[in-house]
């Protein structure tokens, strides 16, 4: 899977803007949005909500969780913890990159936030490396690993699968009887 | 010098407080039943420290860093000044103490408690304790004199009691109190004070006086009264110069005296009149502090600068009787002094009595007027004072120049006698959405078109528009040389207002961004000394108030039209479309109420005045907070206590109540800023705003959308909800008449389809009622649903086998019809004269208005269209003035006819008719027996919407009473065929017969008959030329021959006789959609909307009642 399928996904999130036209409702197939009224918040889809941002037909209001004091609660939490804490939107770093991306006007502290969310996810990644790690290092035949995301799961996946197999068949080329250690 | 009275601010939850200032005066500490102290930087700290202490402290005393409280887990506790880290325990008590005060080193603290006890403890070592004990009550409490060697207490049991410190003995004690069995039930706190430094007297508050008594002999020396006292004073504090004694009573007065002189140099009253339960004087005597049982803070500034001398601004009676003495005294010796002032007293007396005597009735009085006004007042919203607060403080800031308009509460206060309702100081003139105007960056405006901000900074004086719909304009900035302070913003233009100054003229800018031409703005200057006090836009047109009380009209491109001068100082004033609102000072109002009246103008071709300065209601001690127009264009008003009004149209330009924005608060200094009302969709579009009333500029503030509830009983029942639901419904959807009135375009659906939620809710109290064997209810019920949805009642009523509701049912959908069929008949009749008979039904209906009242409660979208009509009358007049000249003559004879109820004009004639028709009274019962057995059968047809539309539908039936006879038979009927053939049969009839003179249909007549094909009918024409041609012919051959002459017709013709078989069978719908052509062409022709909805209307309905089966 790309990142950029993931991002995809992650367009579907819902996102409160502030239209600044009028239209009534529109029926697609994922759903009614709207009615739209210029200075009243409706939710829509991130893509939409990004679309409409780039042709300058609305603000965004940023999730709830967008919000210095609470990303930094957050960060504390993941820093705190050896497990990864649950996330306040399985989509937070594809969210704010496309968030930040393109309507960072709209947010207030972006700078701010863009490094605590980098924060968050570079702490969650070298945990999941270390995890991966320990997992072959001890020879684990199995894992359970909670409150990851899409996308984290999604950065590591392709390595550790190629590496699992790579193990695998050097194992089974060893002789038997040899020492399993390597 | 009248000393300056602070707004009040809010402190601590309410109940008991107490406050004290740190030893430099630079904050005032206060505590609460909070279990909070909280330190204040000064009065305008936003953000005082808070410790939290316990569940409740009772209170507070702070010297040398140590801030001693009387917490309610019965200890006394110490925590650090300024830190407020605890610092120990200082003593226990077995309940808690009441009072805590420090010597005047700060060595010893002093604690009464309600376990009868008092207690001295070293504050170093808290081991050193005395106890005193003697009292036989709780102790209210204590006090130590400069010198360390007496404490002063006072109780419950009705004693104060000055003790020996040293040998723990009862020095003196006086029982001057009165008794009661705990604090809380206690009058007055009784907080004693020694004079400070010299420690030479003690006050020592007694009832409504302060009594003072001498160290040396224990006697009582002096007392020190008020007229204005009226309540039991509670709190007494010496200035630190020991001059002046200042007092607050439980009726909110504070009061301050030069104790030599004895005179009251210093009244002032408790802005809400709450009791005063905490005092402190500033170190430094300037000030001083004081909090009240409702937590709030107070201040007096400027307290020790007043001298007796000086006092002549405040003196009552008394004080001057006192003065002249005191003249008089300084031609003897100090020494007799003393002795003249108790013979003064005594001489004084006889003067005095009459005061007195009121006094006492007055406390008489008391517990029947002034304590239910405090308990109400304790009922009250609790930051009330900080409302009032922030008005002020808004306020403050621009007092300066402009308080001419403001009669000042000083005045009142300063007489001293009256006690009575306290004129309110009117509220200032403001736009609705913007923020207070001291303000840096603030919203100058926000309103359903854009935002308007003003930033007035050291380096920017700007003025921001954005419009929410950029399709209207982009936005724009404007450098705000002129220094404008208030603005409007609508679709064409925006408005921008300042007052003018010494040199410059007060200024109207329009910026006309929607014109056409290059000039986009114009100015315009008041004449001098006139001020802008409000402005709004309307559609084409610019309104401003001004201060010389009068009301400017411009033309939107800058052209002056009418002006004309308003009763009072201008409040606010809002437009939309044609309509504009202003509300100004209609007198002075009361205890915190406003006098607001309000007029309502329209301002298209036709102008007139729609309400002429009625009264607007508001919450009681609240303020305007909001005023404007909803989307569709119904006034609505807000007040500071969040209670949203509109305008009901049709009940007489009253003001229903429609939401109450505090509901949805989480904390009670939470509040709404209001920026859109919208009736369709139901929506309150606010700002939430935290611990404010209004929001910051920055970060950018989000709408929230409020839904709107009226406030009804039992909401919580089933039967409530429906009734708001229904009443609700009804309210929002008066827009529709109005609008349609002044012949704007209306959503038709959008109509109906509130029509139909009405009638279906008033459907389902009807079940309700039903089910709860609410009949007569059920008649009530009954009484407001339309015809068509009534035939559904009663068939409910006889399913549930209700059959005497049915019957009352049945007669109600009688008299409905009868209804309808007057208003068909109207509409039978050729356009000329019904233009005559509307209008005369108008007036008919503008002359009896109970009768009009009566029908409303009854028939609802009959209702909303009289109103309709009414409105066109009335609000129409010059749209053709001549017509309505011309046709008055032949008011009289309709007048009856039209409007006269549901007496039915052809009524009397026809009871003779029916009398002698065949189908009279009892057969309606037998039809409505065997309606119940059949109208299980008679349902699944989905006839019921041609049922329902059937009586609406034949206007001509001379007889209501067979009619409606019909009308059951039908229901009855389960061939719907017969049915159709009856009413072409009718319908032929209708077409040909003049309006009244048609007989009656044979109804038996009708049933036999059958519906025909296009073939059959034309076969029957020219079945002749067949058998002509072929005259062996026997019947089935003349068919035969006939089907194929039918075939080789061209299938134009084909189609004609087949339409033509259908318009016989259902000739009615036909014409009738011709009519309904006809008659909107009339209308239009008319300027009336009226005719086309009974029709639409009745076709809405029948849908309704087909999908309810």
């Amino acid at each position: 899977m790309d990142p950029a399928e993931v991002e995809f996904l992650a367009e579907k999130e819902m996102v409160k803007i502030i239209p600044n036209f009028s239209l009534d409702k529109i029926y697609l197939i994922g759903g009614d949005l709207g009615p739209f009224n210029p200075g009243l918040p409706v939710e829509v889809p991130v893509w939409l909500a990004l679309n409409l941002k780039q042709r300058q037909k609305c603000r965004i209001v940023p999730p709830e969780w967008m919000d210095t004091d609470k990303l930094e609660d957050i960060r504390e939490q993941e820093r705190k913890l050896d497990t990864f804490t649950p996330i306040p939107s399985l989509y937070y770093m594809e969210l704010t990159k496309l968030l930040l991306n393109h309507a960072a006007d709209n947010i207030p502290k972006a700078d701010e936030i863009r490094t605590l969310v980098k924060d968050i996810w570079d702490t969650r990644v070298a945990k999941l490396r270390l995890s991966a790690d320990s997992f072959i290092s001890q020879q684990e035949a199995h894992a359970q690993l909670d409150n990851l995301t899409l996308m984290e799961i999604n950065t590591t996946r392709s390595f550790l699968l190629d590496s699992l197999n790579y193990m695998y068949k050097l194992r089974s080329n060893l002789q038997p009887g040899r020492s399993q250690d390597y | 010098m009248p000393c300056e009275r602070k707004p009040m601010r809010y402190g601590h939850s309410e109940g008991h407080t107490d406050v004290c200032f740190d030893d430099e005066g630079k904050c005032i500490v206060t505590c609460g039943s909070d279990g909070d102290v909280r330190i204040w930087e000064s009065l305008d700290d936003d953000d005082p420290k808070s410790i939290n202490v316990g569940e409740k402290v009772y209170s507070v005393a702070l010297k040398n860093g140590k801030l001693v409280t009387a917490v309610s887990n019965n200890t006394v506790q110490i925590h650090t000044f300024p830190e407020g880290d605890p610092d120990g325990i200082l003593t226990r008590f077995t309940t808690n103490a009441n009072h805590v005060t420090f010597n005047s080193s700060g060595s010893r603290v002093a604690a009464g408690s309600s376990d009868f006890i008092v207690k001295i403890v070293d504050v170093v070592d808290s081991s050193q304790q005395k106890t005193l004990r003697g009292h036989d009550a709780p102790v209210l409490s204590v006090a130590l004199d400069p010198s360390d060697e007496f404490l002063a207490s006072s109780s419950c049991d009705g004693s104060v009691t000055v003790w020996s410190i040293e040998s723990q003995t009862q020095v003196a004690q006086w029982k001057i109190l009165q008794k009661s069995s705990d604090v809380s039930n206690a009058k007055s706190l009784c907080r004693l004070a020694w004079q400070p430094r010299s420690g030479k007297l003690l006050a020592v508050p007694v009832d409504l006086t302060i009594q003072l008594y001498d160290k040396k002999t224990w006697t009582h020396i002096s007392t020190l009264s008020d007229d204005l006292i009226t309540q039991v004073v509670n709190v007494v504090v010496w200035s630190p110069c020991g001059k002046f004694l200042a007092a607050g009573t439980v009726g909110g007065n504070l009061l301050i005296w030069d104790v030599e002189a004895k005179l009251c140099i210093e009244r002032q009253k408790h802005e809400k009149g709450f009791t005063v339960c905490g005092m402190a004087w500033h170190p430094s005597g300037g000030r001083i502090a004081y909090t009240d049982t409702e937590g709030c803070l107070g201040l007096l500034e400027g307290v020790s600068s007043s001298s007796p001398s000086s006092s002549s601004t405040v003196q009552s009676t008394k004080a001057t009787v006192a003065k002249e003495k005191k003249d008089y005294d300084d031609l003897f010796d100090e020494d007799d002094d003393r002795m003249l002032d108790e013979g003064m007293s005594d001489s004084r007396s006889p003067v005095k009595k009459p005061v007195m005597e009121e006094d006492d009735d007055d406390d008489d009085l008391m517990p029947a007027t002034g304590r239910p006004r405090n308990r109400g007042s304790f009922l009250d919203d609790d930051d009330n004072s900080q409302d009032a607060a922030s008005v002020k403080l808004d306020g403050v800031p621009e007092e300066d120049g402009s308080s001419a308009i403001l009669p000042a509460v000083g005045p009142a206060v300063s007489r001293p006698v009256y006690e009575g309702p306290m004129p309110t100081q009117p509220q200032r003139a403001f736009q609705p959405g913007s923020t207070p105007m001291h303000l840096m960056h603030r919203f100058m405006v926000w309103n359903s078109v854009g935002i308007v901000r003003g930033y007035n900074d050291d380096q920017d004086n700007a003025i921001d528009v954005e419009f929410h719909d950029t399709a209207i304009h982009h936005a724009m900035h404007l450098t705000n040389t002129l220094g404008h302070t208030m603005a409007d913003l609508s679709q064409e233009a925006v408005l921008l207002a300042c007052e003018g100054t010494d040199e410059l003229a007060s200024k109207i800018q329009c910026l006309h961004f929607s014109c056409w031409d290059t000039h986009k703005d114009w100015i315009v200057d008041l004449p001098k000394g006139e001020d802008v006090r409000a402005l709004c836009l309307g559609q084409g047109w610019a309104a401003v108030a001004t201060s010389a009380l009068m009301v400017r009209l411009f033309s939107i491109g800058g052209v002056q039209k009418e002006i004309f001068s308003l009763p009072g100082a201008v409040v606010c004033m809002a437009g939309h479309g044609e309509q504009l609102l202003i509300v100004y000072h209609r007198g002075t109002g009361f205890d915190g109420d406003q006098a607001l009246g309000v007029q309502l103008l329209q301002l298209g071709i036709k102008r007139r005045q729609v309400m002429h300065g009625e009264p607007l209601p508001l919450s009681r001690k609240s303020y305007l907070a909001w005023m404007g127009f909803t989307a569709e264009g119904t006034p609505c008003c807000i007040d500071s206590e969040g209670v949203v009004r509109m305008l009901n149209r049709t009940m007489g330009n009253t003001w229903s109540p429609v939401c109450n924005t505090r509901d949805s608060c989480k904390s009670k200094s939470d509040h709404y800023w209001v920026v859109g009302v919208h009736e369709n969709p139901q929506q309150l579009r606010c700002i939430p705003c935290k611990g404010s009333r209004f929001p910051p500029t920055l970060p950018r503030p989000a709408v929230a959308v409020l839904p709107f509830n009226l406030p009804y009983c039992q909401t919580t029942t089933e039967k409530g909800q429906m009734e708001e639901q229904y009443w609700r419904s009804m309210l929002f959807h008066n827009h529709y008449g109005f609008l349609s009135s002044s012949g704007y375009e209306i959503d038709s659906e959008g109509q109906s389809q509130a029509e139909k939620e009405q009638q279906e809710l008033l459907m389902k109290m009807f079940a309700l009622s039903c089910k709860l064997e609410r009949e007569f209810r059920c008649v009530e019920l009954a009484e407001m649903m339309t015809h068509s949805v009534v035939t559904l009642a009663i068939r409910y009523a006889s399913r549930s086998r209700r059959m005497a509701l049915a019957q009352r049912l049945s007669e109600l959908a009688l008299e409905k019809a009868n209804q309808f069929q007057e208003e068909e008949l109207e509409e039978e009749e050729p356009a000329y004269q019904r233009g005559s008979r509307q209008m005369s039904s108008r007036q008919a209906q503008v002359e009896n208005g109970c009768e009009e009242e009566e029908e409303e409660d009854e028939d609802y979208p009959q209702e909303e269209e009289m109103d309709a009509e009414e409105s066109t009358e009335t609000r129409k007049p010059s749209l053709n003035p001549f017509k309505k000249g011309g046709k008055s003559p032949e008011r009289p004879s309709p007048k009856p006819m039209s409007r006269e109820g549901r007496v039915n004009p052809f009524k009397v004639s026809s009871a003779g008719k029916s009398s002698s028709s065949p189908a009279g009274q009892p057969r309606t019962t037998n039809v409505l027996d065997s309606m119940t057995m059949s109208s299980r059968k008679a349902a699944p047809l989905g006839g019921t919407s041609k049922q329902g539309k059937a009586p609406v539908l034949k206007p001509l039936a001379p007889k209501p009473k067979s009619k409606t006879q019909a009308t059951l038979l039908q229901m009855s009927a389960s061939k719907g065929n017969s049915k159709k053939l009856e009413d072409s049969q009718r319908e032929a009839e209708k077409v040909k017969a003049a309006p009244a003179a048609t007989p009656p249909a044979s109804v038996e007549n009708v049933e036999n008959r059958k519906p025909k094909t296009g073939f059959q009918l034309w076969l029957e024409e020219n079945r002749k030329s067949i058998l002509a041609d072929n005259p062996d012919f026997e019947e089935m051959d003349v068919i035969k021959e006939g089907m194929g002459r039918f075939r080789t017709l061209s299938a134009e013709e084909r189609l004609n006789w087949t339409e033509r078989a259908k318009g016989d069978s259902d000739p009615k719908k036909r014409k009738r959609e011709d009519e309904g052509q006809i008659n909107e062409q009339m209308e239009s022709d008319e300027g009336s909307a009226k005719k086309k909805k009974p029709l639409d209307t009745s076709a809405k309905l029948s849908a309704f009642a087909f999908n309810k089966e």
